[in-house]
């Protein structure tokens, strides 16, 4: 055959079998996706969005759930009738409300979507604005035994990575807390104790500018277009729009923390310091094994050994020498020793 | 019974209100407690040294100036040592078990009027491919694991992975993956063990992925000789010495390029899932234990690898000869499959005997060039070797060429022959030795069709340029 012609053909062929194997995007997973029976997930992503509501104590009408689920009016109809078929919910007039059979399937799916986020935080490298996408994948696919065999391994967390409470088998989860940060007044210390990780591109913003739960901000200025505050002595602007998707809750005098910490990444060469505390964004095995170096606060780390290209660094940890990435070193707060 | 529902539910609620925090807060007061101890019972001499070797050690390894030319001219000295030191025992071996133990060994069996079969079986089947392999494996194996062992023990390879961190943090993988390919030069079943050092889970199973791309031992020789036929061939003869061995050292270096290259992909698809967790302890230095690192590098690693290629080897020359002598209407099963693989071959621009040889010689890099010999001998009908599914070596590179050339080797096979042999299947000595280390399938799987794919598109691509360029 003519190298041309079998050129051309291996690229076509190439092609062709991207085109049916790529993993997200190629020809099976989508016939996969459209063959896969969506009306379970409809019905446990409904009641979801019913708790949700109910949680937040705001009403909810058909519009929002079809608005919810992105599904046109007459699918969301069929949805709701068939949950009102199972005596899931009940509705007056236009308002719908959960019926405790309805309560405790929702509590289900909330439990096991927040823990497949927190196995998702912890114990993959999954990246953290996919973890959402893909626990709602998940949570339609794991039964309530594996859910519990999922849980014990993990510990039985409390909370989820982006700050919500995971209930209990029992189905019990703690009273809501907080206030949005929008709502939040000036010169007010505050942690974050809740990021909403819906819609994706609002969260994948607010994870860009490093905020977590368990973060503590000082609210600089609160007007009408913008508010303004300090995390771990950075400084952050914030549309209020944006503010609400943040829950925080004021902390007492004596928990505030007014001095600016630096980072360890920002320590010159043969300089010590003492840890003061590893960023919450410091998750599972990676911070499991930074305590296990005695990387707690206390500690006197000294900047020792730079490495050819600057990254990583070597510190002086307890007598031993420890090499850290920069995105390591730029999660452990230190302050200036004498 | 009410009563430890009960407490169960108060600390189930109280749970909530201790929050998250207080796993933190425990290793926080252990240490302190810890310390506090310490500082109690333990007299510390308060005078630092003056002169601190360790981190005048540190200085010179990781810097600007000194690092990488020290790191380059002490792997690349292991690398000479074991390659030209290799040679000696080699030879000595090889006369030993193949020129010497084999010729009597058949003469033995036929004095006992053994039947032919039966002493091919045995003696040109599995002796042979076990003496090959032992031949041609233990002594650079012999010298480059103590040699690599002794560099550890005195804390410089920790050195070097942090030095090239940097390089593998951008693909996603660790800076130690630096030291299991280095180690994956010696042996790949070897790299895939060393591949331990590294903890995260993640980053390891990159690594074990990857190491077939370090160009082990088994290919090297394969490598040169091929480089020194086709290459060197069309240069000046004043040349060829440099243009072969920069033709092997380029595929050495696409070796490493595509252990980078694939190592980035694994880590943004299918590895997306696992965990992540970098730590590198930089522990101080210390004079080598000389004995207790021979015997520690000799048992566990040399003879431990050895021991497993040969297991893998004896049933592998018994298929080899068994191809080579059963016929079916006078032809051997070993010339069906290869001109039935003919027509697939010329596409990927190798040839029947080529692959036949990488599918039967699976057991050990080390016997494809014996079995491809073996192979073009059996059927171009010369009349040279020892006869079928007698695998041999040539002492004449010119002779080695020739038998080459009458088989229909161009230029092109030969380069193809040489990114094959960097592209394929890891032996089955690693890919068991993959299996141990995962206890998964499905890496095991990965990890053995992936390069044969790549290897296989690579081939194709570079085949058709080739014959499009040269017309």
């Amino acid at each position: 055959m003519n190298p041309l012609t079998s050129l051309i053909a291996g690229i076509f062929s190439i092609i062709v079998l991207l085109i049916i194997f790529l993993p997200e995007v190629g020809i099976i997973t989508r016939w996969k996706r459209m063959r896969k029976d969506r009306s379970r997930e409809r019905i446990e992503d409904a009641l979801k969005h019913l708790y949700d509501c109910e949680y937040k104590s705001v009403d909810c009408s058909l519009n929002s759930i079809s608005g919810s689920l992105s599904l046109s009016g007459e699918k969301t109809a069929q949805v709701i009738s068939s949950l009102e078929a199972m005596n899931l919910i009940t509705s007056h007039e236009n308002k719908i409300s959960l019926t405790p059979e309805g309560r405790s399937y929702a509590l289900r799916i909330i439990r096991i979507h927040r823990l497949w986020e927190r196995h998702l935080a912890d114990n993959t490298s999954i990246q953290e604005t996919d973890w959402h996408s893909v626990a709602e994948q998940k949570e339609h696919e794991t039964s309530r035994e594996e859910a519990d065999r999922l849980a014990a391994s993990l510990g039985n967390p409390l909370i989820d990575p982006h700050g919500d409470p995971i209930p209990s088998i029992t189905g019990e989860i703690p009273e809501r807390e907080g206030i949005t940060l929008n709502n939040l007044e000036n010169g007010i210390f505050a942690a974050i104790i809740h990021i909403e990780d819906e819609p994706r591109e609002v969260y994948a913003q607010l994870s860009a500018m490093g905020l977590y739960p368990g973060m503590q901000i000082y609210l600089l200025e609160n007007s009408k277009d913008k508010i303004r505050f300090e995390a771990d002595g950075e400084e952050c602007l914030l549309a209020p729009i944006l503010a609400s998707n943040i829950t925080v809750v004021p902390i007492s005098e004596k928990e505030q923390v007014k001095e600016k910490f630096q980072l360890l990444s920002s320590l010159k060469m043969n300089q010590a310091a003492m840890i003061v505390g590893i960023s919450k964004a410091m998750r599972g095995q990676q911070r499991r094994r930074l305590l296990d170096f005695g990387v707690v606060p206390g500690t006197i780390v000294r900047t020792q050994l730079e490495s050819l290209s600057g990254d990583p660094t070597g510190y002086e940890i307890r007598g031993a020498t420890i090499a850290l990435r920069r995105n390591q070193s730029d999660l452990i707060y230190i302050k200036q020793v004498d | 019974m009410n009563k430890t529902e009960e407490i169960l539910s108060t600390a189930n609620k109280l749970r909530w209100k201790i929050g998250e925090n207080f796993h933190d807060s425990i290793l926080e007061s252990i240490y302190k407690d810890a310390s506090e101890i310490s500082g109690k019972v333990v007299t510390k001499i308060s005078e630092k040294p003056k002169f601190d070797l360790d981190r005048f050690i540190d200085r010179i390894v990781t810097g600007r100036w000194t690092g990488f030319p020290i790191m380059f001219l002490l792997l690349a000295l292991v690398f000479w040592l074991t390659i030209i030191g290799a040679n000696i025992p080699s030879a000595w071996i090889s006369f030993i078990l193949v020129d010497t133990l084999h010729p009597l060994l058949k003469n033995f069996m036929n004095s006992i009027q053994i039947p032919w079969w039966i002493t091919g079986l045995l003696i040109d089947g599995a002796y042979l491919a076990a003496a090959w392999v032992i031949s041609v494996m233990l002594p650079p194996m012999a010298i480059f694991f103590p040699m690599f062992t002794l560099l550890e023990d005195f804390g410089y390879l920790p050195r070097v992975a942090f030095n090239m961190d940097n390089l593998y943090r951008r693909v996603g993988a660790h800076g130690k993956q630096a030291l299991t390919m280095s180690m994956g030069f010696g042996c790949n079943a070897a790299g895939v063990i060393a591949t331990r050092i590294i903890d995260s889970p993640r980053e390891r199973i990159i690594a074990i992925i990857t190491n077939n791309f370090s160009l082990c031992n088994g290919r090297w020789p394969t490598q040169i000789l091929i480089a020194t036929i086709f290459i060197g061939g069309t240069v000046p003869a004043y040349l060829a010495g440099i243009a072969s061995a920069g033709a092997v050292v380029a595929i050495a270096i696409l070796g490493v390029v595509f252990s980078l290259i694939v190592s980035w992909g694994l880590s943004k698809s299918v590895l997306k899932g696992e965990a992540s967790a970098f730590s590198l302890e930089l522990p101080p230095y210390r004079p080598p234990r000389l004995l207790q690192t021979l015997y520690t590098s000799l048992i566990d690693r040399t003879i431990f690898v050895l021991w497993r290629a040969v297991v893998f080897a004896v049933p592998a020359g018994l298929v080899i000869w068994l191809v080579a002598n059963v016929d079916i209407s006078g032809i051997s099963i070993a010339e069906y499959f290869i001109r039935g693989v003919d027509p697939f071959a010329f596409f990927i621009g190798l040839n029947g005997v080529i692959i036949f040889a990488y599918v039967i010689a699976i057991p050990a890099n080390e016997i494809v060039i014996p079995t491809v010999l073996m192979l073009t001998v059996l059927t171009t009908k010369m009349t040279l070797g020892a006869g079928a599914g007698v695998m041999f070596e040539l002492d004449s590179t010119a002779a080695t060429a020739n038998i080459l050339h009458a088989g229909g080797w161009t230029v092109l096979t030969g380069i193809n022959l040489m990114l094959f042999s960097l592209l394929h299947n890891p032996c089955s000595t690693t890919i068991y030795t993959i299996y141990k280390e995962t206890k998964s399938l499905k890496w095991t799987m990965i990890s053995t069709f992936l390069p044969i794919a790549m290897g296989l598109i690579i081939c194709f691509f570079f085949t058709q340029i080739w014959r499009l360029i040269a017309g």
